[in-house]
């Protein structure tokens, strides 16, 4: 038994985690080789990993995708590690008004934005890139791209160096941590205040119950002792 | 038609949110004067006319309005997102 819990809170465990590292915003440093957009039929499992039609289209069979081409720094490890340079496809499509929450409506000037800051010639145009999703080369599954913004680096620094910090996702990680000791608090408190005195009163009755059934057998067990021989 | 499922769906959930912390935050209260009566019984009144009339004194307080923020800061923070994200 324990070790099915103990199962069962693994998985919901790399669930959650699976899905937020899915969610969440990541910022790579890239530089933007190229923009392009292809046609795409999606597939069943690949629409799990595409938004819809860009917000105020309908939903088609079929429809072009814009991608983003990029040279960029690998990284490993929640960005703590850093390898070196390789190639990464961005697709930038709209998120709309409800998964995931980032409210992107500007795919289209997102893509100017691209194209304004390709880069093939020394010295290379790195920028920031924020995006969410992952890169699954056998369903041909991009991240999305939500933002790109220019380096800023003090003078003599080197761009190619910048580490982007998280702090979207550090304030997020704090609310989840609050609202979920939050929902702690309200638990223990409805546990305490209302369900103790119910399982209490429940308690005392079947106490009563029980006392009177004992009472009851005492008084049969009586009756038949008088049968028995003295 | 996105916008509206967010909209309906957004106060469905807000909706359940402030039912559980407006019962939350009065089940804390109520817990707090009793805690208050018996370290310091007051004269002249039974200890449930004390709660009663600190319960009273909750339910038109500042305390209880804040909790319709719950209403109030998602809408603001999406529309933080939207301008900072477009």
């Amino acid at each position: 038994m324990r070790n099915f819990r103990r199962v069962i809170r693994i998985l919901l465990f790399l669930v959650v985690g699976l899905f937020l590292h899915y969610v969440m915003p990541q910022q790579d440093v890239a530089r933007i080789t190229s923009t392009e957009i292809i046609r795409t039929d999606f597939g069943g499992l690949q629409r799990l990993f595409y938004a819809q039609a860009d917000s105020g289209q309908v939903d088609g069979i079929t429809r072009d995708l814009r991608l983003i081409n990029t040279e960029r720094k690998a990284t490993y490890f929640f960005s703590l590690i850093r390898g070196g340079n390789e190639t990464m496809v961005y697709r930038n499509e709209d998120t709309g008004w409800i998964y995931p929450p980032y409210f992107k409506f500007d795919s289209s000037d997102l893509q100017a934005e691209a194209a304004a800051s390709i880069s093939t010639a020394q010295p290379y145009n790195w920028v920031v890139v924020t995006h969410y999703g992952w890169r699954i080369r056998w369903a041909s599954i991009y991240p999305n791209a939500v933002a790109i913004r220019p380096i800023v680096v003090p003078e003599g620094a080197n761009p190619e160096d910048y580490r982007p910090f998280p702090w979207v996702n550090l304030i997020i990680f704090v609310l989840m941590i609050v609202g979920s000791l939050f929902i702690r608090a309200m638990w223990m408190q409805f546990r305490e205040r209302t369900l103790d005195p119910l399982a209490d009163k429940a308690g005392d009755q079947l106490d009563h119950v029980n006392a009177d059934l004992a009472e009851r057998r005492g008084r049969i067990r009586r009756w038949l002792d008088t049968w028995k021989s003295k | 038609m996105q916008f509206v499922r967010l909209v309906v769906g957004g106060f469905a959930i807000l909706a359940v949110i402030y039912v559980c912390v407006s019962l939350y935050s009065r089940s804390v209260r109520r817990e707090k004067l009793e805690g208050w009566w018996d370290e310091a019984p007051q004269e002249g009144m039974t200890r449930e006319e004390y709660i009663a009339e600190g319960m009273a004194k909750y339910e038109s307080g500042l305390r209880k309005k804040l909790i319709l923020l719950i209403f109030v800061i998602p809408p603001i923070v999406v529309g933080t997102i939207i301008y900072f994200i477009n």
